[in-house]
Order: C-alpha cells, then sequence, then structure tokens
C-alpha cells in the first residue's frame, strides 16, 4: 500500500511540486533560523568559556559599556571573603577609529557594493575601548587578553605599568585589519599610529581570541582611556573579580551583591544562564514567526490533497468494491501526505544546507558560523512529516466516509 | 444463492426523494448466468450494487448464499466484498499508476502481497490472453485489453458472485463479443454464479435467467429456466 502511496504522488508530478514547495520554504526557514540562533548561542558561548571570574556591573545595566560605578567600590570587593582579585575597568563604545564611526563604516560597506554581508560585518566590527587598571589587571590569573597576544615580534607585547597615562592602544588583529592605516591601505602593525576619536595611538600589541567580541576591543591604561572618553575620574564601568576558589565564584557574587547594594555581579554561569534565557525566547519569537509559513505550507497541502481526492472519487469506489476498509483508504490518502511532508523535509534540509553554506562564506570573519546539527535536520524532518501528515487528514476522512456506490457514481461521471 | 426480498431503495434528489427499487423481489440459483435489463434509470444498476454490499436498501433484505447482506455490519460487508465478489464496471476502473498484475492484486493491497497471489494473477491474466502484459500500464492497453484485466480482477479472490455492470458498454461488438465468451468460458469452468446489467440483448442466450426491470419494478414476474420451467422469480409487490 506504501509502494502504491508513493506512485499516487509520482503520478501528478506539478502538483506534488509545488505542495512540497509550498512546505519546504517554512521548513528551510526553521533550519535556517535554528541554524542563526544555534551559531549565536555557540559564539557567545565560545567567548564566555575564556571568562574565569566575575563582571560587577551597576544593576539592570546589560552590559558594560552601559555601565558606571564609584571607582572606591573597588576597595569595598577587595574586603569582601572569597575575593582574591579585583581589577576595575572603564567600557565605552569607540568615538572613531581612523575616522570611522559605525554609521560611517555601514554606509561605506553599503555604497562599496559589499551588500548585506558588509553592512553585518559593520555591525559586528564596531570598536570599544577597554581602559584597565594596568596593575590590578597585572594580578589577574584568569586575564583573556594577555594570553591571547600574538607570539613572535610582530605581536608587540601587553600593557605594562610603564604605559599608565599614555597613548599607548593594544588591538586585535582583527581591528588592526579592519581599520588599516588611511596611507598606505595596509593593515596596521605594532609600532604604527591609530587614531582613536582625535587622539593619535602608538599600537604596542596585537592580540587575536578568535572571538567575534572579545576581538573588537581595544585596549589601554584606565586613566588614558577616562581622558578619551570624557570619563571622571571617580567612574568606573565595571570591576573584574576572581575568587580564590574558582569553583566558588557563584557564591562570592552572591557575597557581593550583598556587600555592596545595587550592583549586578555576574559569573559566567548566570551571564550563560541570562544569554540562555533570552536565546530561548528569540527561539521562541521565531519560532512564533515560522508557524504562520508552515501553517501557509499546510493549507497548500490540503489544498493539494483536497484535490487529489475528489479526482479520484471512482478510483476509492473501486478499492471500497474490491473489500478496501475506510481506514485502508484513510491511510492510503494520510501516507501520501506524510511522505508529501517527508520530501518537504528533505528539500527543506539540502536549501538549509546550501543556505548556511553560502551564508557561511559571508559571515565567516564576524566569528559567527552557521551549522544544522543532526538534532535540527531530526526535528525539522519530524516537523514536516507531521504537518504533511496533518495536512491530509481532512481529505483522508473525507475521502474515507464516501459510500462505495456513490464514489463509484462520482467517478464515472 | 441469491435471494432478494421486497427490497426498496430511495435516494434524496434536490427537495424529494428518487425510488430507484420498489419492492423487488427475485432469486438467482447458484451458478447462473443472470441478466437485470431494462431501460436507463429503471433501477438496474441500483440492484447490482445492492447484491454487492456496496450501499444499504431502504427497506427489504438481501441475502447471499444464506448470509444477509442487509444485517450484515460495516466490517463484514468489506469482507463479503473482498473475498465472496468480483466487480466489473462499465468504464474498466483500473486504477492507471498500477500494471496490470498489479491491478488484479488490488484486493489483497492492504493485507500485503505474497508470491502466491501474484503467480495467481498472472495465471488469471494469461487466462484471459494478456500473459505478455503483465507489465503494462492501464494507458498501454487497448479498451477490450483493460476489461479483460478487470476480469482478471474480478476473479483472483475465486469469488462465488461476479457483479458486472454493462460491461462492454464502452467496447465495440466485436470487442463485446470477446469479453462476453471468455466470460461464459470462466463461469461455466469456476461455476460462478454471475449478474450483469446490460441494455444490449444480444448476449443472452436461452440458457440465461433474465431480470427484467422497469421505474424500479420487476416486469417479468416470471423468468424463464433452461429446462422450460419458470425461475422463481417473484413480481414486485
Amino acid at each position: 500500500m506504501w509502494t502504491f502511496a508513493w506512485r499516487n504522488l509520482a503520478t501528478r508530478p506539478l502538483r506534488t511540486i509545488l505542495a512540497l514547495v509550498g512546505l519546504s520554504i517554512p521548513i528551510l526557514g526553521v533550519l535556517g533560523l535554528f541554524s542563526l540562533s544555534g551559531g549565536m548561542r555557540n559564539l557567545v558561548g565560545a567567548t564566555l568559556s575564556q571568562i574565569q571570574g566575575a563582571m560587577i556591573l551597576r544593576e539592570g545595566q546589560p552590559s558594560p559599556v552601559f555601565s558606571d560605578l564609584p571607582a572606591d567600590l573597588a576597595d569595598t570587593i577587595r574586603k569582601v571573603p572569597g575575593v582574591s582579585a579585583v581589577a576595575p575597568e572603564v567600557w565605552k563604545i569607540a568615538p572613531s577609529v581612523e575616522g570611522q564611526t559605525l554609521f560611517g563604516k555601514t554606509v561605506k560597506g553599503l555604497g562599496s557594493g559589499g551588500g548585506s554581508s558588509q553592512v553585518a560585518r559593520s555591525l559586528f566590527d564596531q570598536v570599544v575601548i577597554q581602559g584597565q587598571d594596568i596593575v590590578a589587571h597585572q594580578g589577574l590569573k584568569s586575564a583573556v587578553f594577555p594570553k591571547a597576544m600574538i607570539k613572535g615580534p610582530e605581536g608587540g607585547r601587553f600593557l605594562l605599568p610603564e604605559d599608565r597615562g599614555k597613548n599607548r592602544v593594544v588591538i586585535s588583529s582583527k581591528i588592526a585589519h579592519d581599520y588599516p592605516d588611511p596611507k598606505t591601505g595596509k593593515p596596521h602593525k605594532v609600532g604604527d599610529s591609530l587614531r582613536i576619536g582625535n587622539e593619535r595611538f602608538e599600537i604596542i600589541g596585537l592580540y587575536n581570541t578568535n572571538s567575534l567580541v572579545l576581538d573588537g576591543v581595544a585596549l589601554m591604561d584606565i586613566d588614558t582611556a577616562r581622558k578619551l572618553l570624557n570619563v571622571s575620574k571617580d567612574k568606573v564601568s565595571s570591576i573584574y573579580v576572581e575568587a580564590t576558589d574558582p569553583a566558588k565564584i557563584d557564591q562570592v557574587c552572591e557575597n557581593i551583591e550583598k556587600a555592596a547594594p545595587g550592583v549586578d555581579a555576574r559569573g559566567v554561569n548566570e551571564i550563560l544562564s541570562n544569554f540562555g534565557d533570552l536565546m530561548d525566547q528569540l527561539d521562541h519569537f521565531l519560532f512564533a514567526t515560522v508557524a504562520l509559513a508552515l501553517m501557509v505550507g499546510v493549507v497548500g497541502i490540503i489544498n493539494t490533497m483536497l484535490m487529489s481526492t475528489t479526482e479520484r472519487f471512482g478510483e476509492f469506489g473501486v478499492l471500497r468494491t474490491n473489500g478496501w476498509s475506510r481506514s485502508n483508504v484513510l491511510t492510503l490518502v494520510t501516507a501520501e501526505s506524510a511522505y508529501l511532508g517527508l520530501l518537504a523535509g528533505i528539500v527543506g534540509f539540502v536549501l538549509a544546507l546550501v543556505f548556511t553554506t553560502v551564508a557561511n562564506q559571508f559571515i565567516t570573519s564576524t566569528g559567527l558560523k552557521l551549522t544544522i546539527t543532526p538534532w535540527n535536520a531530526l526535528g525539522g524532518l519530524t516537523l514536516s512529516i507531521v504537518m504533511g501528515t496533518l495536512g491530509g487528514l481532512y481529505p483522508a476522512w473525507k475521502a474515507s466516509r464516501l459510500v462505495p456506490m456513490d464514489a463509484i457514481r462520482l467517478g464515472t461521471r | 444463492m441469491i435471494e432478494v426480498s421486497d427490497l426498496h431503495k430511495s435516494f434524496r434528489s434536490g427537495e424529494g426523494w428518487i425510488e430507484a427499487l420498489r419492492g423487488v423481489t427475485c432469486h438467482v440459483p447458484k451458478g447462473r448466468f443472470a441478466f437485470i435489463v431494462g431501460p436507463s434509470g429503471s433501477g438496474k444498476s441500483t440492484l447490482l450494487y445492492l447484491m454487492g454490499a456496496l450501499d444499504r436498501p431502504t427497506s427489504g433484505t438481501i441475502k447471499v448464499e444464506g448470509f444477509d447482506l442487509t444485517a450484515m455490519s460495516e466490517a463484514e460487508q468489506n469482507a463479503y466484498r473482498r473475498d465472496k465478489i468480483g466487480f466489473i464496471f462499465q468504464s474498466f476502473n483500473l486504477i492507471g499508476n498500477l500494471t496490470a498484475v498489479e491491478n488484479v492484486l488490488v484486493p489483497f493491497l492492504p493485507r500485503g502481497l505474497t508470491p502466491e497471489l501474484r503467480s495467481r494473477a498472472e495465471e488469471l491474466l494469461k487466462d484471459v490472453g494478456l500473459g505478455k502484459r503483465l507489465s503494462h500500464r492501464p494507458r498501454q492497453l487497448s479498451g477490450g485489453e483493460q476489461q479483460r484485466v478487470a476480469i482478471a480482477r474480478a476473479l483472483v479472490k475465486d469469488p462465488v458472485l461476479v457483479l458486472a455492470d454493462e460491461p462492454t458498454g464502452e467496447l465495440d461488438s466485436r470487442t463485446g463479443d470477446e469479453i462476453y465468451r471468455i466470460l461464459r468460458e470462466l463461469q461455466a469452468r469456476r461455476q460462478t454464479t454471475l449478474v450483469v446489467v446490460t441494455h444490449d440483448r444480444r448476449f443472452i442466450t436461452p440458457d440465461d435467467l433474465v431480470l427484467e426491470i422497469q421505474d424500479g419494478e420487476l416486469m417479468n414476474g416470471e423468468a424463464k429456466e433452461p429446462n422450460g420451467d419458470l425461475a422463481r422469480v417473484a413480481s414486485s409487490s
């Protein structure tokens, strides 16, 4: 019977293909959106996994870029039990780099014909300044950037106490590449001069974390950053904290929040959890959007199967006269629509593979990588089969309800 | 074999009802070749379909080999059609995407096919002269060949009763003769009861039982048996 059902689809190729397109596009949407969501999770997870300590921010602020805290809070935190190191930081979005702002770079990307991929890159390319208390940061065990310095003379060196108060900066090789020397057009190297806002900075080191988020940071002394970004001496954006026992960082965060009301102490686990919740909500939103497209696809299947069954009343009559029961006819028609769902799922999966492969060519520099996991593929396929089957149920029920004599007569008219 | 008693069948048509059969009573003995004749719309096909449990009568009873079709559950009717009855239609009603052999095996598709069933179907197709057309699709066969496939399909389950509705209605007279030759030969060999609805009386022989219907009523209250006796064909009430 299953071979028979399969052949019934094959004998009406155009209609089958149209129904396939109707359902495979939403399946492509589901797989594409979830691969994007998964890629973002992986990207942020890879970034956060490099951070061992906790970030202290003003309560309710999503990022250190938007946070401000009193500078003397560092002294309070140092006294909290379990805290081993405290490193104040100033974070702000760079005013401009080599004369280019985020807006200007995005418009330039569009103007140069770079298209949406260039726009996406420009949005991720935004440089963020981190001014760090150099001496305090030297006391950290889990500092990310010093460990990511490029080896050899071309990597230069990391910030040292003698760099305090001086216009010296450590940047990622990505920033060096994205904001090249305006005179030569070549990527910046150690010893070059980099214009940030209206100031010129000497590049003393290059790092590479391979993280989209971290590779957008330009590092300098905290007082130099305050001067560049107009931050007063009694303010910091955030304070990076390490625990004596890294495994107890969550407990230390709780202690800090008790000792300093109004601050939010976030360990990596909490940040990951919050990000996971955010991504879950995003997934729900994406799924709700795609669900609408899925419904349209199912309506397409219902329409196709209704047309098909209406044309085949005579055939159902013949089957019933030959002893087929109502449930046999129901199974036959439902099997046809389930096959349609299966085919749509496979087509959607192949389209999604092509889409992610092509998209990855354009976004590789962002660090984001779209992948379709086996679970996503299986979920998409299952969803497609379920949708196809549901779409066939009503036509199948209608076909199975026919009185054999009426079916024969309707079929021979 | 077939006992029809005071059979009524009404259909809704628009606002009103059409009485297709009005109290038909008749008896078809086992192993007979019987014809139901009459003008269009007289109720011939309705009577045939009711004998095949393709619908239920409004009132009256039909018994085949002692089993009351009107008292059967739907599942029992399905089994009856599957195991006991073969149908042959005017427009052949083969399934376009199945081969000749597969069309013959249609009754068995839900339960799965076995090599024995397949060889039985092939034998039957050889019997009706289609031994070299086993894998052909209906569109690759002539009308006469398609009807021969339909005959094989009707006989593959070795039925006690074969019901045929205008089996030569869409065939030229020469092909029609050939179909009747095959039907008579198979019926004689298997001793199957065969009831045929037709407009064309030239296929009726003196040995056949004839049920003549007009306006839903049986007109020949007496039908002639081959030995000259009167068959037990009751008039409509």
